[in-house]
């Protein structure tokens, strides 16, 4: 089947779709690849196929066949994300990965829930290990009637709370939270492989 | 599980031994590959989600994938069967008849038992 210009346009809108989809997740080189090779199905279904009853019956079958482009732009973000999170173990992998989960599953909602407050604990620990060199009479231990009640930053300290606490706060606050960061990213990156074992098996 | 669920995990699980048996033989192309499996399988529910699992076998080094000019009117995507792939092609046969085999037995094991009752 030679295509109308109008048959064009609508391959062209398909791929157009497809491409402005991919692009929110993947590199631009494996984009374009993967555009490609589904123009390059399209045009070899296209050629291979009557225009019967009409050109633009047999050209929404052949399109239907192939899958709605946000599905595709799925499948092949549901094939990458995750395996490039449990291969890389990298911070904006894994925030990618669990947050396509998150819209996707309930399983994923609650490993977004959880990974949101390991990481904001974390970056909570390192704001208390980075401002109390430059606060610190507003920054540490605080004490209420002379019991530690919580560890953090009060602008303007309030009435009846002492702050304790020395320069040691600083590595330990930084310590604290590598490990919760650490510790949150190696059990998203254990979730999601064991969620790509199932996926696979 | 619903059977619908079931059924799509069992599909899902295939797919991989699929496409590596399809290729096995020599060099195919993304439809040729969607065309034989269409021709001995139901596995094939949506094509353009075969090109995501030939991506994802081509990152694991299972399949190698170089595109062809000038063979039709536009390239083509031709992938093969790597060394590793070919490798874990075997251990996926060996391990699919050995499960093939002992759930047929149940299966025959639980129908004899049927007859009986009967």
């Amino acid at each position: 089947m030679q295509l109308s210009d109008t048959g064009e346009s609508r391959v062209n809108g398909y791929l157009f779709v497809l491409e402005r989809s991919l692009k929110t997740f993947l590199p631009i080189d494996v984009v374009r690849d993967a555009v490609r090779e589904i123009e390059s199905h399209l045009r070899e279904r296209i050629g291979a196929t009557d225009a019967s009853p009409n050109e633009r019956v047999a050209l929404e079958q052949i399109l239907s066949e192939l899958g709605p482009p946000l599905r595709v732009a799925q499948a092949y973000s549901a094939e990458r994300t995750i395996d490039e999170a449990v291969a890389t173990g990298r911070f904006v992998a894994t925030v990618r990965a669990v947050s396509q989960l998150a819209a996707s599953t309930l399983g994923g909602f609650f490993l977004a829930c959880w990974l949101f407050i390991g990481y904001l604990v974390s970056f909570a620990f390192f704001a208390i290990a980075i401002l109390k060199p430059i606060f610190p009479n507003n920054v540490g231990v605080q004490y209420v009637h002379g019991l530690p009640v919580g560890l953090g930053a009060h602008f303007p300290l309030e009435p009846g709370v002492q702050l304790g606490g020395g320069y040691w706060i600083i590595p330990f606050a930084a310590a604290c939270g590598l490990g919760i960061f650490v510790g949150t990213s190696r059990g998203a990156r254990r979730v999601l492989a064991r969620w790509r074992e199932r996926r696979v098996s | 599980m619903s059977h619908e669920t079931w059924q799509e995990q069992l599909r899902r699980g295939s797919l991989d031994l699929a496409i590596l048996l399809t290729v096995s033989p020599g060099p195919r192309y993304g439809l040729a590959i969607i065309q034989h499996l269409e021709a001995f399988t139901d596995l094939v529910v949506s094509e353009g989600t075969i090109y995501p699992i030939l991506g994802r076998l081509t990152r694991e080094g299972l399949l190698d994938a170089t595109w062809v000019e000038g063979e039709a009117a536009h390239a083509r995507k031709y992938y093969r069967l790597t060394k590793a792939g070919a490798q874990r092609l075997d251990q996926m046969k060996r391990e699919w008849r050995e499960f093939a085999g002992k759930i047929t037995r149940l299966i025959d094991d639980a129908e004899r038992h049927d007859h009986a009752a009967q």
